[in-house]
């Protein structure tokens, strides 16, 4: 491997790697190994979205027309498993390589590496997820929640998704491991904690989530897989196990799980809101503290997602009112962004535009949380498409807007050249109309009773689920703009100036040339 | 870090209390913080954390008892 050196001579370039496929098989480089995370989100962002226009060209219509029901099952885990573990979860990561030491003055992360190899473990994880189609038995299809008896009954593909899992887990740990370890020991001098960037500071938060929880999916698909292969009973009554055992585990890691789907979120909107509105973030300290509340009180809450499972009245009450109660600090994030923005001088780029529709959106997410968090109610949505359109409206116009509004923001510091405007308002707004036109109607779907995870339906749901499948094949092709706009921009966009963004404050601007150079911060700048 | 007077730097379980339970509500001065942010090392805030968790459990659980009665 190229030792990264200092030139005595010291001329601009001096980056000595291997260059081709080698390049980026043997990168230490965070900046390589970022673009290399994004990259394989979007792909992985694609092969779920086509799983997604199945699911959705099977329900257009009432009746079996494309997808047999085993098929459609399959469907429907593997859309989930890879929209999560795949698309997700490592495109965070890929913007924490990418901005986390730009943003604290750090030269690169602290693990070059074990960075290089948390990277390439996806693929193979990845290999193994896309493959188990193709082996006797299809892949997993009991939900990407892998609940027993279901995923102790299923074939070859439960094991290969088993495996997946584990190793998905541990790119995690490590990634997570590089990522604290960075922002605690590599910050430049004067970058105290309480001056890091909010984006820092939710990723730094949601590493220690990811910490805590992944050993504990590991641990529960470890046990799905002795009772599957090694005569244990772990979630088989028959044998003294409880099945309800697992949803407990499962949810322990679940829970805490969405949240590390959109602190990072967080994070990014706290960025770019400040930023278009040209005034600093309203209560920064707030923000940071209520990120570490949401985080903690995130572990006590998970057997929301388990009401129907049957458990005590005791039971019910504690997590009926401890969910309700993390809705606050969630909503004083809210009313800081729109704090952020009031009288501001604010213009409306295509990463402002995705922030505030985050916004509005997440906050419907977050209604529609709380009220299945109310038990009487949660007892008749629970498995409906109602709690299908609350955690798109938290994930897919929570999360994936907010990457969104990511990548449109920080691409000219990438790249060195602009996207186009034009077509990224287009593909914000296009995402916005077919966003609500695909999930806005599964409400009413779900209320009515359509419940999830079936490949046909009663003929009272058939328009919804029309409109719901005409807005989805809009919101797929829609996203193919997007890889439009970036290719367009990396192979031909206009130069961008080094700080595109006047309102922008953060180091990674006011101190580095547009391109971000290959190495940057070797000498830590001095924040004051 | 230099000897600064003691007091200044002294820190007190009711401001660590304090921090928590701001935290877990999400609103916190700003004078305050910077004071927290002086003084306050991470353990300090991880163990009052943990702490202020147990009594978020404990509390939430006391109302369901009272709720059931
Ligand atoms: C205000 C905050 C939130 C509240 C009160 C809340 C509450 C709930 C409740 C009670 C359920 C269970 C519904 C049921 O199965 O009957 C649920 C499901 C779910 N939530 Fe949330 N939620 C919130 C935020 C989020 C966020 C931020 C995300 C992700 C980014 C998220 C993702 C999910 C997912 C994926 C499920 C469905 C899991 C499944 O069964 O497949 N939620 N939520
Ligand atoms: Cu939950």
């Amino acid at each position: 491997m190229a030792a990264v050196h200092g030139d005595a001579h010291g001329h601009e370039h001096d980056d000595h790697h291997p260059s081709g496929i080698m390049r980026w098989i043997t990168t230490t480089n965070h900046k390589d190994i970022g673009t290399m995370y994004l990259w394989f989100s979007f792909a992985m962002f694609l092969v779920g979205g086509t799983l997604a226009m199945g699911i959705r060209a099977e329900l257009y219509q009432p009746g079996i027309q494309i997808l047999e029901p085993e098929l459609f099952n399959q469907f429907t885990t593997l859309h989930g498993l890879i929209m999560v573990f795949g698309a997700i979860m490592p495109a965070f990561v890929g913007f924490a390589n990418w901005q986390v030491p730009m943003m604290i003055g750090a030269p690169d992360m602290a693990f070059a590496r074990m960075n290089n190899w948390s990277f390439w473990l996806l693929p193979v994880a990845a290999t193994l997820l896309v493959g188990s189609f193709f082996v006797p038995g299809g892949a997993a299809a009991g939900g990407w929640t892998f609940y027993p008896p279901l995923s102790t009954q299923g074939g070859l593909g439960v094991d290969l998704m088993i495996f997946s899992v584990h190793i998905l887990g541990a790119s995690s740990i490590m990634g997570s491991i590089n990522i604290i370890t960075t922002i605690l020991n590599m910050r430049a001098p004067g970058m105290t904690m309480m001056k890091m960037p909010l984006f820092v500071w939710t990723w730094l938060i949601t590493a220690y989530l990811l910490v805590l929880v992944m050993p504990v999916l590991a641990g529960v698909v470890t046990m799905l897989l002795t009772d599957r292969h090694f005569g244990t009973s772990f979630f088989n009554a028959a044998g003294g196990g409880d099945p309800v055992m697992f949803q407990h585990i499962f949810w322990f890691f679940g829970h805490p799980e969405v949240y590390i789907m959109i602190l990072p979120s967080f994070g990014i909107v706290s960025e770019v809101i400040p930023t278009f509105s040209r005034k600093p973030l309203f209560g920064y300290s707030s923000m940071v503290y209520a990120t570490a509340s949401i985080a903690i009180l995130s572990c006590v809450v998970w057997a929301h997602h388990m009401f129907t499972a049957g458990m005590p009245t005791v039971g019910q009450l504690f997590f009926m009112y401890a969910t309700m109660l993390i809705a606050v600090p969630t909503g004083v994030k809210v009313f800081n962004w729109t704090a952020t923005m009031w009288r501001g001088s604010m213009s409306f780029e295509t990463p402002m535009l995705f922030s505030i529709g985050f916004i509005f959106l997440f906050v419907i997410g977050g209604f529609s949380g709380v009220i299945c968090a109310i038990v009487p109610i949660d007892i008749q949505v629970q498995d409906t498409y109602y709690v299908i359109a609350h955690f798109h409206y938290v994930l897919v116009s929570g999360s994936l807007f907010a990457l969104f509004a990511g990548a449109y923001y920080w691409i000219p510091k990438w790249t060195g050249r602009m996207y186009n405007e034009t077509l990224g308002k287009w593909h914000f707004w296009l995402s916005m109309f077919f966003f609500n036109m695909t999930f806005f109607v599964q409400h009413f779907l779900g209320l009515a009773g359509m419940p999830r995870r079936i490949p046909d339906y009663n003929l009272q749901f058939a328009d919804f689920n029309m409109i719901s499948s005409l807005g989805a094949f809009g919101f797929g092709l829609t996203q193919l703009l997007f890889l439009y706009i970036m290719i367009n921009c990396i192979r031909s966009g206009d130069k961008a100036p080094q700080k595109p963004w006047d309102g922008a404050t953060t180091l990674e601007w006011t101190h580095l040339p547009t391109p971000a150079p290959y190495h940057s911060f070797e000498k830590p700048p001095i924040v004051k | 870090m230099s000897n600064s007077p003691a007091d200044k730097n002294h820190v007190s379980v009711w401001q660590i209390a304090k921090a928590v339970l701001s935290a877990f509500m999400g609103i916190r001065k700003k004078s305050d913080l910077e004071h927290d942010a002086a003084t306050l090392k991470p353990a300090h805030v991880i163990i009052g954390g943990i702490i202020g968790g147990l009594l978020f459990v404990i509390g939430v659980f006391s109302v369901v008892k009272l709720v059931i009665n």
